[in-house]
């Protein structure tokens, strides 16, 4: 199993959550978060804002699952055709135990 | 040395942290987040839970049809709930008790919501005050 988390844009965040459960993953966890990427944050003016909201999407899927995961978030987290600086990042990790509480059952 | 991640529901925070006392790791980290689960698909579970959460919100302020919807949200998915996260960083021999006292904990007779927990490999801790890494860091 993998925890795959994925900074996005947090506009972007509803549109994600939308395709990832019509893609079967409806299952997510949302944390709001601040921080900069690779450009240290933007310049506006004389001011640079290096800390950027944005929304962290986190979700357990089964290996087999990984490709189709990124495949939906790299799709609508982008923007425009190209994309462009701040879209975000997806990391990849693994779980090696997951637990239901309600049934006590080791696994999803 | 391995993270364990637990999704429990607001409420349960205090019975959570008394747990972890318990457990013998009283080391932390904990948030707000929001989140959904997988889809329920028994339709009386979601009825039943409808009928229950609509009798707990009616009062005189709040709109039924207002009221319901918010309800309705919840359950069909659209809606994330809020949830409170906990990180607890332990040696592998504590894992199963941990995670044991972490389901004792948060089990309720809702079941559906109760929470997941997830346990992830950790390659290294250090502690900030002595620069110790690895085991002795936890």
């Amino acid at each position: 199993m993998l925890l795959v988390r994925a900074v996005v844009r947090p506009e972007k965040k509803d549109e994600v959550l939308f395709e990832l459960s019509k893609a079967g993953f409806h299952a997510a966890t949302v944390v709001d978060v601040v921080g900069r990427g690779k450009q240290k944050g933007i310049k506006i003016g004389g001011v640079v804002y290096d800390e950027i909201p944005k929304s962290l999407i986190m979700l357990a899927v089964q290996d087999e699952d990984k490709k189709d995961v990124i495949d939906v978030i790299l799709r609508t987290a982008k923007t425009g055709d190209k994309g462009a600086y701040g879209d975000g990042k997806i990391f990849v990790g693994p779980i090696e135990e997951a637990y239901t509480i309600s049934s006590g059952a080791a696994k999803l | 040395m391995k993270e364990i991640i637990a999704f429990v529901r607001m409420n349960k925070t205090g019975a959570t942290k008394k747990a972890l006392v318990e457990a013998g790791v009283a080391g932390f980290t904990a948030s707000k987040v929001m989140g959904r689960g997988k889809l329920v698909d028994s339709p009386e579970a979601i009825a039943e839970r409808k009928a229950k959460l609509m009798d707990m919100a009616v009062d005189d302020i709040s709109e039924t049809a207002e009221t319901e919807k918010l309800v309705t949200g919840f359950l069909d998915g659209s809606r994330l709930f809020p949830r409170r996260m906990f990180t607890i960083l332990a040696q592998d021999d504590q894992v199963s008790k941990i995670v044991e006292a972490l389901m004792q904990a948060n089990r309720t007779e809702n079941r559906i919501g109760d929470g997941k927990i997830f346990v992830l490999p950790l390659y290294d801790a250090v502690r900030v005050r002595t620069g110790e890494a690895g085991e002795e860091a936890l």
